[in-house]
C-alpha cells in the first residue's frame, strides 16, 4: 500500500507539471493532467499484473 | 543538396530567434532554473509559478526523505563510470540551487541502498530536476512571447 501511495505522489506531482507547462485553455490543460495522472496510475497497475506473474521470487 | 538547403534555412531561422529574444528571457530562464517555479512567479503567472514550484520542491525533499542519493562525478570515477554518473548528475542538476545547496552542505550523496524505497528516492530526485528543465523552458518561452 505504501508502495502505491508513493506510485500516486510521484504521478500527481509530475503530471500537474506536464499540465500547467501543456498549451491550450486552462480548462484543456487541466483535462490534460488528469488524463496524463490516470495514464500514469493505469500502466503501473497493467505492469504491476503482468509482472505479478513472473518467477522474480 | 536539398537536405543541406534545409539545414541552412533552419540554422539561419534558429539564429534570427535567438536574436530577437528579448536579453529579459534569457534572465528568467536562469531565474527559472536556479528557483523553481521563480520564472514563472517573476511573469506574475501567480498559479503556474506555485503548482511548478511546489511540485519541483516537493518531489525533491520527498526523494531526499526517502534516502534517494544526488549523483555528481568525482576523481575516482574513470572510463565508462563517468558517463553512468555525469547523466544523471545533468537531470539532478536541473533542480537549481536545491543541487548546489546540497553540494556545498555534502547532503543527500551518501548511498542508502539498504533502505527499500531507496530507488524511489532517486527517482524523485532525478525526475524533480528534469521537471524543472521544462518548467524552465516554459518560462523562458512566455518571457520570449512564444507563449501565453
Amino acid at each position: 500500500m505504501r508502495h502505491f501511495f508513493w506510485m500516486a505522489l510521484f504521478a500527481a506531482l509530475t503530471s500537474a507539471v506536464f499540465g500547467v507547462v501543456a498549451k491550450g485553455s486552462d480548462r484543456h490543460r487541466l483535462m490534460y493532467g488528469l488524463k496524463v495522472f490516470g495514464e500514469f496510475l493505469a500502466v503501473a497497475f497493467i505492469l504491476g499484473w503482468i509482472l505479478s506473474f513472473l518467477p522474480f521470487r | 543538396m536539398r537536405f543541406l538547403r534545409a539545414n541552412t534555412l533552419v540554422a539561419k531561422q534558429i539564429e534570427r530567434s535567438a536574436a530577437s529574444t528579448p536579453p529579459r528571457a534569457w534572465w528568467i530562464g536562469i531565474a527559472a532554473w536556479a528557483v523553481p517555479g521563480l520564472g514563472h512567479l517573476l511573469q506574475k503567472r501567480w498559479g503556474r509559478g506555485l503548482l511548478l514550484g511546489s511540485s519541483v520542491w516537493g518531489m525533491f525533499f520527498v526523494g531526499l526523505a526517502l534516502g534517494g542519493h544526488l549523483f555528481r562525478v568525482s576523481g575516482s570515477d574513470q572510463g565508462f563510470s563517468i558517463i553512468l554518473q555525469a547523466l544523471p548528475m545533468v537531470a539532478n542538476i536541473g533542480s537549481g540551487l536545491l543541487y548546489i545547496a546540497c553540494w556545498l552542505t555534502n547532503t543527500g550523496f551518501v548511498e542508502q541502498a539498504q533502505r527499500v524505497t531507496y530507488e524511489y528516492g532517486n527517482t524523485f530526485l532525478l525526475v524533480a530536476g528534469l521537471l524543472n528543465y521544462l518548467a524552465m523552458l516554459d518560462a523562458f518561452d512566455i518571457a520570449a512571447g512564444r507563449k501565453r
